[in-house]
């Protein structure tokens, strides 16, 4: 009997319970009576949308330049405290014999810097009233929210750290300024993707958004991460548009499907099944 | 963190040395990229899925009797349809000579660099990772 069938019997079994009564733990329970609360605020008014034409033109598909990620790491030296020095030396000397470490080997996205620094993936910028969404084939279709309503961060108590932390954001000319705190302490600095760093938490990430020329796009980051650096590590990344239609579109990029194989089960469903090494 | 590394290597590792139709390789630090060699035999899969799409090719090496599977990694799927590959652009059977950067650890497999498609004289390099100049 497949494990599809044994779940089915025996969610009717609980079902037959509840109806005939035979459940006195359920029967005993009440529901509680609750007044939603209307929502609160409003939504943009016309006059916000459209102000977002006035904004530098970020639209289309973004693709990193590869090439100068590696310039910047070869030529632009993060400043490691001596401790985290020896261990970036130890996973360089690894990942040269071709045993990768760091994040990018377990799928769990990247999160900030790396999500800006390290993607192969294209990425699109949507403009709305208060916010800017990035939104990838990077990091498995993660995506980041950069508030631009005024809001300030929030109270430490208010807000879980995550990987992506919380983005803030405004614009001076035509530049967007993002500031972002409140990333989780796994969240690394890498090199590549066979070396980086967890930041161990405190960090502080303040992005500078412009376009060098119509279709070169540039991150100005200075990235402040005071357990594993001695100073301010300063560095750019640069995107360049591909361009617009359904021939560029970002489509759905599940990292974990690489460790998945397809399959059709005994029922005739597809379905997928995890790798084991044993499976050849 | 040692045990980790270890695991994912060693997962990693399994998996494009198994021949498997699929794998768990998320990191293109295992392949060197300095260097690059040339493989020709005939594709025995065309594995389109994220993260990273494969072409397991079989290859014909002096001193084997059975053909060996080589594992050949290219970038993502959406990567590709933006150059105009789609999930037939490859198929069983097809003669090809690929140019890959090899495993750092020598076994048969590698990151994809460029394609020679020999029954229809035709050629693709990975995609453009660099800004044009403008």
């Amino acid at each position: 009997m497949s494990f599809r069938k044994i779940a089915n019997l025996a969610l009717g079994a609980s079902l037959a319970f509840m109806v005939l009564g035979l459940s006195p733990a359920f029967a005993q329970v009440t529901r509680p009576e609750v007044q939603s609360a209307p929502p609160t605020g409003s939504g943009p008014a016309p006059e916000e949308w459209g102000a977002l034409a006035e904004l530098p033109d970020w639209t289309g598909i973004w693709v990193n330049d590869w090439i100068d990620q590696n310039r910047q790491r070869d030529l632009n030296d993060v400043p490691w405290n001596a401790e985290t020095a020896a261990e970036v030396e130890r996973q360089i000397e690894f990942s040269n014999q071709g045993r990768p470490s760091g994040a990018h080997n377990t799928c769990i996205p990247w999160g900030m810097p790396g999500f800006m620094m390290h993607t192969h993936n294209a990425v699109e910028f949507l403009f709305t009233p208060g916010r800017i969404t990035v939104l990838g084939e990077l990091d498995g279709n993660n995506l980041r929210r950069i508030y631009t309503d005024g809001r300030p961060h929030p109270d430490r108590l208010d807000i879980d750290p995550t990987l992506h932390g919380h983005s803030i954001g405004h614009w001076e000319g035509d530049a967007l300024v993002v500031d972002t705190v409140y990333i989780k302490p796994q969240s690394e600095i890498a090199l590549s993707e066979g070396v980086g760093i967890a930041n161990g938490g405190d960090m502080h990430i303040v992005e500078r958004v412009h376009l060098l020329s119509p279709n070169i796009l540039a991150f100005d980051m200075e990235i402040e991460a005071p357990h594993i650096l001695t100073e301010t590590y300063k560095t750019r990344r640069m995107f360049f548009r591909r361009g617009w239609g359904p021939e560029w579109d970002i489509v759905e990029s599940i990292c974990l499907e690489g460790n998945f194989v397809d399959q059709i089960d005994e029922d005739g469903y597809a379905i997928f099944v995890p790798v084991h090494p044993d499976d050849q | 963190m040692f045990f980790r590394m270890l695991s994912a290597v060693g997962l990693a590792a399994t998996m494009l040395l198994s021949g498997n139709t699929a794998m768990a390789h998320h990191s293109f630090a295992m392949f060197d990229v300095d260097n690059r060699m040339t493989i020709t035999g005939v594709v025995r899969d065309f594995q389109w899925t994220n993260p990273h799409v494969l072409i397991w090719v079989n290859v014909e090496e002096e001193g084997e009797v059975e053909p060996v599977t080589w594992a050949v990694e290219m970038t993502s799927v959406g990567n590709l349809r933006r150059e105009g590959w789609n999930r037939e652009t490859l198929e069983p059977g097809d003669n090809v000579e690929v140019l890959i950067n090899p495993l750092r650890n020598g076994g048969p497999g590698g990151g994809f660099y460029a394609i020679k498609f020999l029954d229809e004289d035709r050629e693709f390099m990975m995609p453009r990772v660099a800004a044009p100049d403008e």
